[in-house]
């Protein structure tokens, strides 16, 4: 069964497979696996950016969505036409003859990844390149255009291995998605810790942050920064201490990533 | 949010951190990923509009290539605008179906392979080439490019320009206003030869200004290089040549290069094998400001590998800069947000902790380094009575006291080497030859050459056994060296101010890998008379782009409508920028639809043959051929031009051209040429001892007298006594760096740019502006696939895309602006606008926008130049037209186009409405979100 492994780390965002999946399918007409993408405002592969964090604490992340191929793809159970469907390696497929376009598999779709052609009157979306992999080609143009090799695709069993260290997107939805995550962004706690009195960053602060998952402990470097990454959305108590020196206060990641910048410590 | 707002941001597919989380229950699917993994970030799903319409039929797609799985052709090739990586471009129909990476096992045998292989080797781990190309993203969209609708699909004329010279038929003042109507190639390469004739004849040989440029255009070697006009006005009696001066990295050519000799972009030299060095000893790695991720896509995306490779090799990286550019955003470290220009200020309270600390290498400074003395007197107060503390340096450099002096503990006790990636603000602001003579002192005082600590660019690694070379073949002759020349920089300034009677005088050519001693060199402009001297009189250009990738864009632009021009013509496959401006425009085609040869690639350097892959568009033609019709025209005026297309082409056709280029490319030895034609591509083999070369400056670090410096002393002269004989009383760049943040005209300065000047109570916020992302300079603003990314464009509430602006929250709040307003840059020179993305990639008191943005004025009549500060508009976005007119100072005449001052605001409703009531004609331009202005926008009637 094929699936995707996307190592959201090694993104370094130059959006190529959002752009090869363009450069396969806008203006080319691949039927009968599909027609082809409108030039503009299709995402089949899309890469969503964050800006996450505040100066100097900042970080940008970028996700790699394609289709997810569902083992349990809704957007089969809601095609009144029997359009879409699961082939035999795995990639849900929407038949461009079959479809309609009727539309109902879109909001079916919580991953929003199906998308409606106006112009063809069509429901279309990200066919795992099956046309090129059908013709003896390894990857689908998003994979074979990543240089950083963030994006693997192949047979689920060949990368247990990574799948092993992935999640998925929204498991709740249970939907058995084979679209892996390594690496996907949490929240994160960061800051530099400073002695108001000698204008000097403090070094090997103890700081511990309780809240949902721990307590976690870090300790400042040499900049005085400390860096609490992988954390739940979740309110937290962040206590910083040095030499008889506490500081203790609330910090909350539910809305947001939180850069506190400069902390005095005194 | 206002819901209103929230679609806009949607549409333009912008969804800032804080506006998406507090919105994301609210989209499909917008539920926290399972707490079971700790998670915390909703992802978010695709975000689309929700079409309406259902048409009852299919409509057949115009353009789509059927049936699907005919035979496909391959051709590899280095396409796109000076982009050097090899790509795959398939070809079906006459028609391209895709750019992709070229996959080298599909024409080679891993044994065939192997010499060209490589294995990066430090701290047990191993970088090697991936099996494939690693083409940058502009390659990948370039199948837009190549099609796109802003074509110039045959030679145009501007309506109410003749030849002749007559100035009541010229209407200069019309340029950049005019639109333009279709003529044959056969009228316009007449009327070219004709106006070079006149004009020669009227005024000399010297009257027409030959603009030729390699890196903002197209790149082609056989089907032209850079300059190929160059070639037939070598066969007239002459020309003044417009120089390209060292730009991207001003600070360094006119600062660092004093201190340790010319090299490459003011890099200590040799720098061969500083990679390795870092890959082996560096501890930590500077990064201020040069952006490896946009600017070191010229070699495809081999330094992003290198970079996140150095990452895992536990090398901690410091990006120093007033914004998280891309370099930091896809390798984020430690941020160090700096004032914009105002690292000279940071490094001279490194600089004090040094002294202050005792933690600098003594001994290599007695016996590598002169002016120490000078220095230490200045930073430590005994000058001027200030001593360049960390408290003195924090309210002016916007770094915390205790972060300076952290940092300086830590590049004194790891080993550290700074990257660098051409621009950055620091090294293209006004001074910034200083921030560039400061890094210098840091960079000496911690001996630089020793294990780790070293100056570096984007890899150019492994070393080739034989660097094979197509300049053989080359069909371009550049900007040659020409008896009278102007840089590019002043061509504006020459134009409007100085004439026979009152030329204009400066030091040193400007161009790159002249050696530094032409800095002290004077020159002229226009050079006496008695000498052949002249104004010029007809520009002549291969790309098109001052206007927006130049200093004071407005000023060119007022500069080239001068009665004194009476003809200007543009070679260039897109109708954008300084084509607008041009009496006679020429279509160019890209590398797809012509035949060439070329070197390629970076992770394998490569020579490579190019088949021809599609049919030129329209009446394209290659910029060879276009420069070969001229020259077939000039040869029938006779005279002195008799003989021009002989002497153009060198008696040889362009397949001559190839096989004599390929006979001395160094590759003849490997592989035929017709074996070459073949496999597309040859790679050059590794030097097999390549990782055992010296690193860097290792030599003059182990043996100073032995490996001496290219200057008067060998020495890293922190104290320059050329300088110091040459410009005595120079106060902008002194012997010595210096803290020199100008001031008033009044009192001699060129600049008042910085935050505590008069101009800054005007215009409070100083604009950074790098190498964009998504474009290179001003090449692809009409790519669909790039304009729908966020970081690209932002749709305004009027539909239009404008060019991002990045405002830090608070500075935002201040002005009441919010993400997807349009926002109105503006300084003395002029205004320009952005869209709104209030984001935290900035600092406050600044604001953000790439450079080069498509140009699209609202309003620049010629007759209200005197009152362009409220009168001149661009909604096109390039702030380059609004960048100091000056030089970098007074005898550094590279340009000062980041960290300048402005101010931003909103743009109101009323005002907008004003300009729509106006200029009607503006804002009724064939304009197409998804790629822009089309080239119907400019010719009269529409195609």
């Amino acid at each position: 069964m094929k699936v995707f492994v996307i190592d959201v780390k090694n993104c370094t965002g130059c959006y190529s497979c959002q752009i090869a999946c363009k450069d396969e399918h806008c203006g080319n007409d691949w039927t009968p696996y599909a027609k082809p993408q409108p030039d503009w405002g299709h995402f089949w592969g899309k890469l969503n950016y964050y800006e996450r964090g505040q100066i100097p604490q900042v970080r940008v992340a970028h996700v790699f969505v394609p289709c997810q191929h569902c083992d349990d793809a809704p957007c089969i159970k809601a095609c009144p036409e029997t359009a879409i469907s699961k082939r035999a390696d795995g990639l849900v497929w929407i038949d461009p003859k079959k479809c309609t376009g009727c539309q109902l598999c879109l909001p079916a779709c919580p991953y929003g990844a199906i998308f409606y052609n106006a112009q063809l009157h069509l429901a279309q979306k990200c066919t795992g390149c099956a046309h090129l992999i059908d013709r003896g080609w390894k990857e689908p143009r998003c994979a074979d255009a990543c240089p950083q090799l963030a994006i693997k695709f192949g047979e689920e069993a060949e990368l247990k291995d990574l799948i092993a260290k992935a999640e998925i997107l929204h498991p709740e939805y249970g939907l058995k998605a084979k679209v892996y995550y390594i690496g996907l962004p949490k929240r994160f706690i960061a800051g530099t810790v400073y002695d108001p009195g000698t204008k000097e960053v403090v070094i090997g602060a103890t700081c511990t942050l309780t809240g949902q998952g721990g307590p976690f402990t870090v300790t400042t470097d040499n900049f005085g920064d400390f860096w609490f990454d992988g954390l739940a959305a979740a309110d937290f108590t962040l206590k910083i201490e040095k030499a008889g020196k506490t500081k203790t206060m609330a910090v909350s990641t539910k809305e947001e990533d939180k850069g506190l910048g400069d902390i005095p410590l005194s | 949010m206002e819901e209103k707002e929230k679609e806009e941001e949607k549409a333009a597919g912008t969804v800032s951190r804080r506006d998406f989380l507090k919105d994301a229950g609210l989209l499909i699917g917008g539920a926290a990923v399972g707490a079971a993994a700790g998670a915390g970030i909703t992802y978010a799903v695709v975000e689309k509009e929700v079409v309406k319409e259902v048409p009852g039929k299919e409509v057949p797609v115009t353009g789509a290539v059927e049936p699907a799985f005919e035979p496909e052709e391959s051709r590899v090739m280095a396409l796109a605008g000076n982009i050097s990586e090899m790509c795959q471009v398939d070809v079906k129909n006459g028609k391209v179906i895709r750019i992709r990476p070229v996959h080298y096992d599909e024409k080679y045998t891993k044994e065939e392979l192997a010499p060209a292989m490589w294995k990066w080797e430090a701290r047990g781990k191993t970088l090697e080439p991936l099996m494939k190309t690693l083409p940058s993203y502009f390659q990948v969209a370039y199948k837009k490019r190549i099609y796109s609708p802003n074509r110039i699909l045959y030679p145009l004329k501007r309506v109410d320009w003749e030849p002749g010279g007559d100035p009541a038929k010229i209407n200069p003042q019309n340029r950049g206003k005019s639109k333009y109507k279709r003529i044959s190639w056969d009228e316009a390469t007449t009327i070219i030869a004709s106006e070079v004739k006149r004009i020669q004849e009227k005024y000399g040989p010297y009257a027409i200004l030959n603009k030729a440029d390699s890196a903002h255009r197209e790149r082609k070697n056989v089907l032209g290089g850079s300059g190929t006009q160059t070639l037939w006005l070598r066969a007239t009696p002459g020309f003044t040549s417009c120089y390209r001066n060292a730009d991207s990295w001003e600070g360094h050519y006119w600062g660092a290069e004093h201190v340790w000799g010319s090299g490459n972009r003011g890099i200590i030299m040799p720098n061969k094998n500083n990679p390795n060095d870092v890959a082996e000893n560096c501890e930590m790695l500077v990064i201020q400001g040069g952006d490896w991720e946009t600017t070191q896509q010229s070699g495809g995306q081999f330094s992003g590998r290198v970079m996140r490779w150095y990452q895992e090799l536990g090398i901690k990286v410091v990006h120093i800069a007033p914004d998280v550019n891309y370099t930091n955003a896809a390798h984020p470290d430690k941020w160090i947000p700096v004032i914009a220009n105002r690292d000279d200020a940071l490094y001279m309270a490194l600089v004090y902790t040094f002294l202050n600390e005792g933690i600098y290498d003594k001994a290599y400074v007695d016996t590598h380094v002169v002016g120490m003395d000078k220095i230490s007197d200045y930073v430590m107060g005994k000058v001027d009575g200030v001593a360049k503390t960390p408290a003195w340096a924090s309210p002016r450099c916007g770094v915390p006291e205790w972060t300076i002096k952290a940092l300086a503990r830590e590049w004194a006790s790891k080993r550290t080497s700074v990257a660098m990636g051409n621009g950055g603000s620091k090294i293209r602001g006004p001074y910034s030859t200083e921030p560039s003579r400061w890094e210098c002192v840091v960079l000496a005082m911690q001996g630089i050459g020793k294990p780790g600590r070293q100056q570096t660019q984007g890899p150019a690694i492994p070393d080739r056994k034989v660097s094979f070379s197509t300049g053989g073949a080359t069909r371009g002759g550049g900007s040659p060296d020409s008896k009278q020349f102007i840089p590019k920089t002043l061509v504006h300034h020459a134009i409007l101010n100085h004439s026979l009677e009152k030329p204009v005088s400066w030091y040193g050519t400007t161009r790159n890998a002249e050696p530094v001693e032409n800095q002290f060199v004077k020159y002229t402009y226009p050079i006496p008379k008695a000498e052949g001297g002249t104004e010029i009189h007809m520009i002549y250009e291969d790309h098109a782009c001052q206007i927006v990738c130049w200093n004071d864009g407005y000023m060119y632009l007022h500069a080239i409508r001068s009665p004194k021009i009476e003809c200007v013509v543009i070679q260039h496959p897109w109708m954008e920028n300084d084509c607008l401006a041009a009496d006679i425009v020429l279509p160019a085609l890209t590398m797809a639809e012509g035949e060439d040869f070329d070197i390629c690639g970076k992770q394998m350097p490569a020579i490579a043959h190019y088949k021809q892959a599609i049919k030129p568009i329209g009446e394209a033609k290659s910029d060879y051929e276009i420069g070969a019709e001229i020259a077939k025209k000039l040869e029938k005026l006779g005279g002195v031009y008799a003989g021009a297309y002989a002497k153009y082409t060198d008696g040889k056709t362009t397949e001559e051209w190839i096989k004599s280029g390929f006979d001395k490319s160094g590759a003849q030895t490997y592989i035929s040429l017709e074996k070459l034609k073949e496999k597309g591509y040859f790679p050059a083999e590794t030097r097999p001892d390549w990782q055992q070369q010296p690193y860097g400056v290792r030599k003059f670090y182990e043996d100073p007298v032995k490996n001496p410096l290219p200057v008067p002393t060998g020495k890293i002269e922190l104290y320059s006594a050329r300088l110091a004989e040459n410009f005595p009383d120079d106060k902008e760049r002194p012997p010595y760096p210096q803290y020199v943040i100008g001031g008033p005209a009044s009192e001699g300065w060129f600049h008042d740019e910085s935050l505590w000047g008069e101009r800054a109570k005007k215009y409070p916020l100083l604009l950074v502006s790098n190498h964009p992302r998504w474009r290179v300079h001003a090449q692809y603003d009409d790519v669909p696939w790039f304009r729908e990314i966020p970081t690209c464009k932002v749709k305004g509430p009027d539909g239009y895309l404008y060019e991002p602006v990045w405002i830090h929250p608070k500075t935002a709040a201040e002005r009441g602006i919010r993400t997807g307003d349009i926002v109105k840059i503006f300084n003395d020179r002029g205004i320009t606008l952005g869209g709104a993305q209030v984001s935290e990639r900035i600092m406050p008191g600044h604001i953000y926008q790439d450079h080069g943005a498509r140009l699209d004025p609202i309003s620049w009549e010629d007759s209200e130049y005197d009152d362009r500060a409220t009168k001149w508009i661009n909604r096109g976005a390039d702030n380059n037209v609004i960048s100091p007119a000056m030089g970098v100072s007074k005898n550094c005449w590279g340009m000062a186009t980041s960290g300048f001052l402005v101010d931003c605001q909103k743009l109101s409703g009323n005002e907008y409405e004003e300009w729509r009531q106006k200029y009607p004609e503006a804002f009724a331009r064939d304009y197409d979100p998804a790629y822009g202005l089309k080239f119907d926008a400019w010719i009269e009637g529409g195609t």
